[in-house]
């Protein structure tokens, strides 16, 4: 009997004609090139803390496919594969081997594209090779779930328009009354402004500080600008994903909000993959030239102080600071001077990183990394290179112009227990910022804090301190609190108690909180009951959002601090 | 000389330096047949950022070793580099030399020169061969191609080397191994790995063009990098730190 050629499955197949639609001369080129002299092998963060496994190597990860490349697409791969390292893929266990390498081993971060004599650029092909994985259906669950939310809802995390709006209306209260000044607010669709601003969902999501806080240079700035109320997303996951058609139409709805509200200017808050994928991608991707300018919202606040329209106070920043380098910023984007200035200019005692700039280490959670929780332990192990880094600066906070990192490097830091905090440069130019008299602030014992008596609030939880703790704060405002150490108690508390509010940890032995969540918006006389989420584990927000059932009204990453628990509290409550 | 010699010098080689240039040519139509991508977003600076000066530093990259990192924690990978390649330019030009300029190898200090990079070149060569069948790594990337490309310089050094004082009196099976293997060598490279050289211009274009156009060539490294386009950076205390890697 003749040896019968292996089976192609049909979605080995359409990777393989896909990849002929995709490929360009610059990608062609990387594939070509490789010499494997494995230079770049040290420069990847994965290798470093994985010595002694090649399946590391970023020439080793490209050879996977490269293989498939100089299989089908390269003469001396077709006359002779073997001699060459050619081969094909047939089986979707194969796309499943190339799935692991796409996304698992790698965060595209580009640094070895940058220390390759050749000048082949890894991190490029890597993204193609995601793409075509993702367009046959093969990826990491939580790139499916942030890919559709991006497609369905028009932004990352799902978040709907009224709650975007909500947290807009809530912050635009909150700057009033910081400034008692009623014209301190958040302008929304307002037509012909000088500055268009586009956020990340995760700051409406987690993070909703820093929308206030760039609000209140937007105002002291004396600035002529607005948020859009729809669009507004300038994170793109298909850099991420690879998938082009994704990120042309998430580029697309954020340009075409800008020109229909005849703005000037696009102005991105802090966000590395956003930056990258408005500015830089997105164009290719939309196949449309920009008819507006667009700048990150470092080189915004920059500006407004050299030309003197906002006033610093560097000595409110005191805590010594270093500055993480997000690879999408600096390597990509070439943004790494001005972060650098805008620190010099408002905090007093900056500490360089080393290697720093487009030289620096990913956060390790980078190229949607953070999505991927099946792949957790590997970037956290792989998250040491970083967490040194951040160690032998000996500074307390790390400064970053990304809300990746701010994930990642929050992320390692709990893991590896370091005495750091992750902050934004938006935060400390709004610390630093000089409010003039007109709008000063008031003292804070000025104004009394909102009383949460009468309210019943039932706080789940395993770990006993933060019970204590979370006690302590709201009973200290006027709050009545249940409190609940695992998932069963929390549940048969919630149905005696009928609180007003849950907060609800996520990891938690037997029931867990995405379990206890399901069954209390299951239960008809508790799904009304607001939920916040208070977890130490972002990556398993999957637990959450992944349920057909209404997202919860409030989410916190740990640890946090009392005011931030009381402001969630009552913006939840709805007591101001 | 014998006529076989005559013709290993001379009807062989410029066959196969003809047959070598014409899969050249194939290789650089095949590359061209994929689109060029076009980057849309507009340059990155107040200033267009200077795309002559980027791409010159990514072509001449490969003679920066302070540019890379890589190159610059690994100078000992660096330097062999460096004598390997000028090992082989020196055995292709002595390819030249001994059929057209023989009376240039009447020079003792030529032959030494040859004889001396050609010969540095072949200890690279093994050093090279030992580090990719010792690292665990090195094997995992090298293919048949790079096993064989290899041995195939390091042997063609050794002939080279053995081949420069150019006496067919009393070395002609020496001089007909190393011709008939300079052949075997033009022919065999654009098949081979070995024909990277030819991508080099098309793939550090590309790349600098891109990294050019985002202002991130030429790489600026902190604490050394002060002024960017007449502007202030650093913090002061920044200045004083030595530069590390965390894992070294
Ligand atoms: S990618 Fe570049 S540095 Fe890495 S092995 Fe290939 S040629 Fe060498
Ligand atoms: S792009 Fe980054 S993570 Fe991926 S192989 Fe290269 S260095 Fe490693």
């Amino acid at each position: 009997m003749l040896n019968a050629t292996p089976v192609r499955s049909q979605k080995a197949a359409r990777v393989i004609d896909r990849m002929s639609k995709k490929l360009n001369r610059q990608i062609a080129g990387s594939l070509a090139a490789c010499v494997h002299c494995g230079l770049c092998t040290s420069s990847c963060h994965y290798v470093q803390t994985n010595p002694d496994d090649p399946t590391y190597a970023p020439a080793y990860k490209a050879d996977r496919i490269r293989k498939i490349f100089k299989r089908h697409f390269d003469w001396t791969g077709r006359v002779f594969p073997w001699w060459v390292g050619a081969a094909s893929v047939y089986t979707d266990a194969d796309l499943e081997e190339l799935k692991d390498v796409a996304f698992g081993k790698c965060t595209n971060c580009r640094r070895c594209s940058i220390n390759c004599p050749m000048g082949v650029d890894f991190a490029t092909a890597n993204r193609m090779m995601r793409g075509l994985l993702v367009s046959v259906g093969v990826m990491p669950e939580g790139v499916a779930v942030v890919s559709k939310d991006q497609w369905e809802i028009g932004n990352q995390m799902g978040v709907l328009k009224e709650e975007y709006l909500d947290t807009l209306e809530w912050m635009s209260e909150e700057l009033s009354a910081e400034l008692e000044d009623p014209t301190a607010v958040i302008p929304v669709d307002v037509a012909d402004a000088d500055v268009v601003y586009a956020i990340n969902p995760r700051e409406v999501k987690y993070d909703p500080r820093t929308i206030a806080d760039a609000a209140k240079i937007f105002h002291l700035a004396g600035e002529s600008w607005t948020m859009p109320s729809e669009g507004w997303d300038m994170t793109n996951f298909g850099l991420f994903s690879g998938d082009d058609d994704l990120g042309g139409a998430v580029a697309r709805r954020l340009y075409e909000k800008v020109v229909e509200l005849r703005g000037r200017k696009l102005v991105i808050s802090e966000c590395g993959h956003g930056y990258r994928s408005t500015r830089c991608e997105g164009p290719n991707w939309a196949g449309m030239d920009v008819p507006f300018e667009m700048e990150s919202s470092v080189l915004t606040m920059l500006r407004y102080i050299r030309e003197g329209r906002i006033t610093v106070d560097k000595s409110r920043n005191t805590t010594p600071v270093t500055f993480h380098d997000s690879c999408n910023n600096a390597r990509s984007c070439g943004l790494y001077e001005e972060p650098r200035e805008l620190l010099d200019l408002v905090v007093t005692d900056f500490r360089e990183m080393y290697p720093n700039r487009s030289e620096n280490y990913c956060c390790t959670g980078g190229g949607g990394a953070m999505s991927m929780s099946e792949y957790t332990p590997r970037r956290l192990k792989s998250a040491r290179v970083k967490a040194e880094q951040l160690a032998a600066t000996g500074a307390k906070v790390v400064v970053t112009s990304c809300h990746n990192c701010v994930d990642g490097l929050s992320d390692l830091i709990r893991h590896y227990k370091l005495d750091m905090q992750v902050t934004q440069l938006v935060n400390l130019v709004a610390t630093a910022a000089v409010v003039p008299a007109r709008v000063a602030v008031p003292a804070a014992a000025g104004r009394p804090a909102p009383s949460l008596a009468g309210r019943r609030i039932l706080v789940v939880d395993d770990e006993p301190d933060v019970l204590v703790f979370y006690r302590s704060v709201l009973e200290d405002h006027g709050a009545t609190v249940v409190e609940a150490a695992d998932g069963e108690t929390a549940l048969a508390l919630a149905r005696r108690e009928k609180p007003d509010l849950v907060t609800l940890d996520l990891s938690m032995p037997g029931t867990d909180g995405g379990m206890v969540f399901e069954a209390l918006r299951r239960d008809d006389t508790l799904t009304d009951v607001p939920v916040c989420i208070i977890t130490g584990r972002p990556e398993l927000r999957r637990l959450i959002y992944d349920r057909a059932v209404r997202p919860p009204e409030g989410y916190l990453d740990k640890p946090v601090d009392d005011e931030t628990l009381l402001r969630n509290v009552r913006k939840i409550l709805e007591v101001t | 000389m014998s006529e076989l010699l005559h013709f290993a010098e001379h009807r062989l080689q410029e066959t196969a330096l003809a047959v070598m240039a014409s899969v050249y040519a194939l290789r650089l139509v095949w590359l061209f047949r994929f689109r060029a991508g076009r980057d849309r977003q507009a340059p990155t600076g107040s200033r267009p950022p200077a795309m002559a000066r980027g791409l010159l530093y990514s072509w001449l990259n490969v003679g920066m070793p302070w540019a890379m990192e890589s190159t610059r924690t690994q100078a000992g990978l660096y330097a062999q580099f460096v004598v390997f390649h000028l090992g082989v330019t020196a055995a292709i030009l002595l390819s030249f030399v001994i059929p057209y300029a023989p009376h240039w190898l009447d020079s003792r200090a030529l032959v030494f020169g040859f004889e001396g990079v050609i010969g540095a070149a072949f200890v690279v060569g093994l050093m090279r061969f030992y580090r990719r069948l010792s690292q665990p790594t090195m094997r995992a990337i090298s293919t048949p191609d790079d096993y064989f490309s290899l041995a195939l310089l390091t042997v063609w050094f050794l002939l080279a080397v053995l081949a420069a004082p150019n006496r067919p009196e009393t070395n002609e099976p020496i001089l007909l191994a190393y011709f008939f293997m300079t052949a075997f060598f033009l022919l065999y490279v654009p098949f081979s790995k070995i024909s990277h050289y030819l991508y080099y211009p098309f793939t550090r274009y590309y790349l600098g063009r891109t990294l050019t156009h985002r202002g991130v060539y030429p790489i600026r490294r902190g604490p050394a990098s002060a002024a960017v386009e007449g502007r202030r950076v650093l913090a002061a205390d920044a200045h004083r730190r030595p530069e590390r890697s965390p894992t070294c």
